[in-house]
Formats: C-alpha cells, structure tokens, sequence
C-alpha cells in the first residue's frame, strides 16, 4: 500500500474516536455545559458495546446501546450540573471516575475476549475506486461515514441554519436574554448534554467495534482528554470538531510511519507531533489573524449554571 | 510493566562492572552477599505484601505476578495477612505504598516492577523487613533482586521469525529505549539472522506499556512499510489483532493470547513467577532468606509459548532445536557484534555476560529506530 494511502487509512480510523466524542463536546458546550466526564463516557460506551456484542453478535446493537447509556450517564450529569446546578468541572471529573472505574468493574469478565462481532469496511461503488481517497476513506467501515459526512454536516446544519439552532446558541452564550426570549434553558441544557454524552459513549463503542476490538482496562488511554481539548481547538464547531480529530489522527499516524520509515528524526519527537501541532494549530491563525479571536471565542455562558431567580 | 526508565541508566556502569566479574550461572547471577538472614517467622504471624505497576486483570505483567501471589496463598494458607495493590505508580505514592505495608507488620515485600529510589527509601528504614524488587540492579541488607533472562527464548522466536518472514522485514512494538527493549529487540534480529542474514528489525516506540491504540497504529505503519513479522513488548494483544488482521506473522510477551488472532499467533514469552515466590516466602519463613540477585533462566521461570497453530512444524522444530542448544549451556550472545553505526562494539570470541545481557544499551546492525 503506498504511503499516503496507508496513512489516511489509519487517521480516518484512529482520529474517529476523537471526532466522535469532540462533536459530543462541542453539543454540550455550545448550550453552555462543560462536560469533563468525556473519558469515562467514552469507557462506559466501550465496555457496554463489548457486553451488548457478546450477548447479542451485533455490531449495530451495540453501538445503539453504548449510545443509551451515553444518554443515560448525561441525564444524571445533566440533573446534577443543569438541575440542581452543582459545580460542572468537579461533576465532570465524578463522571469520569464512575465511568472509568465502572467500566473497569464490569469489564473485568469480559477482559481478554476477542470482540464477537466488529464492524466492517464497505466499499463505496464507484467512489472507492477513486486514487488514494478510495481505499482510505470509501471502503472503511458505516460509523465512519458517520463520523466523517453525517454527523458534522448535520449537527453544523442544525446549529447554524436553523432557528432551534440559534436558540440553542443563545442558551450557551446568554441564558438569562434566551430565557427572557421564551427559549426554555433546562430543557436546552438537559437535552444536549445527553446527546453530547450519548455520542461520546458512541466514541468508545466506535473504538472497541471498529478499531481495537477487545477489551481492557486502560483501553481508552486518556482519549477524553484530547477529545475535550480538540473543542476548543475546532471553535466549538462541529466540522471543525470532526476535522480536527482527523488532524489529530494523521499526525500521529505520521509519527508512527516516521519511525517505521527510519526518518532520521528522534522517536520522542515523532511522538510529540499531536501535541505540537495542536497547539501551534490554535496559536497560529489567532496571531496571524485577528479575526479568529473571535470566530474561536467559547460561548460566553460556558461553565455557568444558570439561576433564573438571580438574573 | 517493567519501568527501568532513569534507573537503569545510573546504575548501569557499576553494574556492568561487577556483572562481568561474576559467573554467569544461570538462574543465580551472584550467591547472596554476607548478609545474615532475617530471623525465622510464624507462619501464622507472617504478612507478606506485593505491589503491582498494573491491574491484576491486565492479562500480562500484573496478571502473571498475580498467579504467583495466589500460588503463596494455596501454599501458605495460614498466613496471617497477604497485601496486593495495584497501580503503585512510579511516584512518591509508591514509597507510601510500601510504608503502609511495613506499617501493617510486613515481614516480606515483593516490588513486582522496580520503583527504584522510592522502594530504596522504605528498605532503608525497614530493616526486619525482607524487600525483593522485579527488575531491580540494587543489593541491600534486606533487598535483592529478581528479573527474567527473557532474551533467549526471544532468540528462540527470532529464529522462527527468520524462517517465517518472507521479506526479512522484522516489526518491533516496543514501549520505552530501556534495556529490556534493547535486549529484546537485540536478541530478537541476532536469531533471524542466523537464518536469514539480511534480516532487519524496524522498531516504533509507542511510550507506554500499554496503548492498545498507539500499538494497533504501530503495528499498521509497521505492515505498510513491509513488514510481514511483528514483534512487542506489550501488556495486550492490539498488534496481534492487526497482524490477524494484514495476515502477517506476530509474536508476543507475558502470556499465551493466542485467541486475539489464531492464525498469526507464533508464540509469546511465557513469565512464570509461582515457584520462585513460593521459594522466597519459605525460605523468608524458615529464616533461611537473604538477599539473592536471580535472573530466571530459560525453563525456569521465562519460556516460549508452544508454537501457533499455523506454524509449520519443520519451523517449530528448528527453533526447538536452537533451545535446547541454549538449554545445554551454549550462548549465542558471543562476538563478534557491531552496533547499529557499524562500529565493532564486542570483539571477536567474547561472550556477553548475563549482567551485560540485563543491561544492553545499544543496538546491534541492522535494528533501526531505537
């Protein structure tokens, strides 16, 4: 396989965890919840998607269960941070201990089984003919196109073209103007950081059914925290989320064919790439352009819970 | 997994000093110092402790030194306390760790992966307490040392990868550029290449012991770039799912995981800790115990797995063939050696010691990417 091939078939692969649970993210941000537990949902959604496989060998059952349970653990972060207004940061660090921990628990009888059922690549008719672009991108598997076409278009569609969009928006950057306006914020609030959480647990069902498939303690290896971390770094936008964990995917496949080829460059810098490349992708255009100050801005009501009777 | 990261580094000069003075017997590197052994214990008052790097379901390191801890248990039912904790990292944390067990009455504690200095710290002040550390270079009053003379069966699996790999090209997953890796990379091409003398071995250090994503990506640059043989070492199967995956040949460390990928599977490192910790707590509780350096020869404690199912059997018979030329005292760790920029780094007819084995820190030509 040729080089460039090889390595975009890895990042679509590897970067699709990370765009999955970064446009996750970006659902709760934008409505103005900080949701920290990304990690454990992601554990939660792995180790749920293996029990679900190995009862029921279906890899679509279990990727719609590990997003129930997503939603499920959202709606308990969501009645803590949104309902009873708790402090976000310190119950999205709860959530990822329970999760992690959870998920270490019952994982512990199904550690060291293959994955019954995974899901596999589809080749696009036609479009997987294509150079390079075919073999690596249109014959992955479904929850690629998934990640990478649907869900980005559609949830940017929804954000920013849409009124419910718009509203959504203005939940995230000034409450109390959008409560004033009729929009009613818990239910905002409520609503997206479940599906935030249910697609991040997708994340990790993504990543035990399509990319490494067996689970084990650890198999998350601190993904969630990139994946918050890419938000910002994608300006709390959906397509920017997605295409960013596949930046993040390619630079660090990068770095593994960079030491298989025996580029004569240290291994330690190799595996620093990812982390460079982020940041000098977040520093660059701001300093170059001051626009993007603003365009990359958070929603102003970030991490605030939202108290009608004090407004 | 084993952490050697700056330890190994300080001691090594001293170390290689006295290693080469020793005899490299097999199993016991040097006899126990002057040391007098601890006083005899009640079985029934004794508390051993162990602390591990990893969880005990991590099916590899943690998992292997777990199954020795449950064989002192089956051996020694009536003591009176056994302590495991997992994920002692290699912190301050560890020297609480270890303090907590001499503070619980300890008699005996075994540092399943080497926290060096924050280990040494509690030694220091426990001296009724008898300490081993995996993967330790230290000897004390009251500390000795245990590790694994992994590097022949690896040439063992080399061997087999020579006869098995069609390009020559060798993968290697390994964590950190530690000694264990050097050894295990090292050891690994010298036994291909005594079949297929232009093999090479292609590493990709992943900076974990264990990444199932970071090795799975490894191990698919590692095909692409020609590959057809990966090697690790690892605490789980991820490159051996890819290898089933790409239908490339794949060996493996710490335990038989041959499911994750059937028709790949070659063999793997087998570790074995059972008779050596049941031996340590006896002699701890006869009052024979004194600190003791040991590298577990092949057979005895570190083995190869019995051969994948795909492996032809004139292949599996070849590499048998060189074990048991291991097993009867020869050792292929002789000059003459290059390193990897081609200087002569072991002269011709001299024999690396196991001390010199233990703490490898260069590659020989033709391992790229350390």
């Amino acid at each position: 396989m040729d080089l460039l091939t090889g390595l975009l078939t890895t990042a679509f692969l590897a970067g699709g965890v990370l765009a999955l649970a970064a446009m996750g993210e970006v659902l709760a941000e934008r409505v103005g919840v900080v949701n920290l537990g990304a990690e454990g949902l992601i554990a939660m959604g792995a180790i749920t998607a293996v029990a679900t496989v190995s009862a029921y060998p279906s890899p679509l059952v279990g990727f719609l269960a590990a997003l129930c349970v997503g939603a499920l653990f959202g709606a308990l972060f969501a009645l803590a941070t949104v309902t009873i207004r708790a402090n976000q940061v310190l119950c999205g660090l709860a959530l990822t201990l329970i999760g992690t921990g959870l998920a270490q628990t019952i994982g512990k009888s199904y550690s060291g089984m293959p994955v019954a059922a995974t899901f596999q690549g589809v080749e696009m008719p036609l479009l997987s003919k294509l150079p390079v672009i075919g073999p690596a991108f249109f014959s992955q598997n479904i929850l690629v196109y998934l990640i990478y076409i649907i869900l980005p278009f559609g949830l940017s569609y929804l954000m920013f073209r849409t009124r419910h969009g718009m509203n959504m928006r203005a939940v995230g950057e000034n409450p109390a103007a959008a409560d004033a306006a009729g929009i009613p914020v818990t239910l905002f609030r409520f609503g997206y950081v479940c599906a935030g959480a249910a697609l991040a647990a997708g994340a990790g069902a993504y990543l035990v059914l399509a990319f490494v498939p067996a689970w084990s303690d650890g198999v998350v290896a601190g993904r969630g925290w990139i994946a918050v971390a890419l938000v910002i770094f994608a300006g709390y936008r959906p397509i920017p989320a997605a295409l960013s964990g596949l930046l993040f995917g390619f630079i660090t496949a990068l770095g593994f064919v960079g030491q298989a080829r025996g580029w004569p460059i240290a291994p330690a810098f190799l595996s620093m790439l990812p982390y460079a490349g982020t940041i000098a992708f977040i520093i660059v255009p701001v300093i170059a352009w001051q626009r993007m100050r603003r365009l990359m801005a958070a929603p102003a009501a970030l991490g605030q819970p939202y108290f009608r009777s004090v407004r | 997994m084993i952490d050697l990261r700056s330890l190994s580094r300080r001691g090594f000069l001293n170390m290689a000093a006295a290693g080469s003075a020793s005899l490299a017997l097999p199993g016991l590197v040097r006899s126990a110092s002057a040391a007098t052994a601890l006083p005899a214990v009640n079985e029934k008052d004794a508390v051993i402790g162990f602390g591990h790097v990893g969880p005990v379901t991590d099916e590899g390191w943690t998992w292997s030194h777990h199954q020795g801890v449950l064989a002192v248990k089956e051996k020694f039912p009536n003591l009176k306390k056994v302590l495991e904790v997992e994920n002692v990292p290699y912190s301050a944390d560890a020297t609480r760790t270890y303090r907590q067990f001499v503070s619980e009455g300890a008699n005996m504690i075994f540092d399943t992966s080497s926290t060096g200095d924050f280990l040494h710290e509690v030694v220091r002040r426990a001296k009724d307490t008898a300490f081993m550390e995996c993967n330790g270079h230290v000897l004390m009053d009251n500390l000795g040392w245990y590790y694994l003379a992994h590097w022949y069966p690896t040439y063992v699996l080399g061997v087999a990868a020579g006869h098995l790999s069609k390009s020559g090209k060798l993968g290697y997953v390994a964590s950190f550029p530690v000694a264990s890796v050097y050894t295990s990379t090292n050891a690994f091409l010298m036994g291909a290449r005594t079949v297929n003398p232009s093999a090479t071995c292609q590493t990709i250090t992943i900076n974990s012991w264990f990444d199932p994503q970071a090795a799975a990506q490894a191990g698919t640059a590692l095909i692409d770039n020609g590959c057809d043989f990966l090697f690790g070492i690892m605490d789980e199967a991820a490159y051996l799912q890819v290898a089933e995956k790409r239908g490339v040949w794949a060996a493996m460390w710490n335990t038989d995981i041959r499911r994750y990928g059937p028709s790949s599977y070659v063999s793997s490192i087998i570790i074995d800790f059972k008779d050596y910790y049941v031996e340590q707590v006896r002699k701890r509780l006869a009052g024979e115990w004194t600190p003791t350096e040991s590298l577990f020869a092949m057979g005895a404690g570190v083995d190869r797995d019995a051969w994948g199912e795909k492996v032809p059997a004139d292949v599996g018979k070849a590499a048998d063939a060189v074990r048991t030329k291991i097993l009867g005292g020869w050792s292929p760790f002789v000059g003459e050696l290059k390193d990897s920029k081609g200087a002569v780094r072991l002269a011709k007819g001299q024999k690396m010691s196991e001390m010199d084995l233990y703490n490898w820190d260069w590659s020989v030509e033709g391992v790229t990417g350390l």
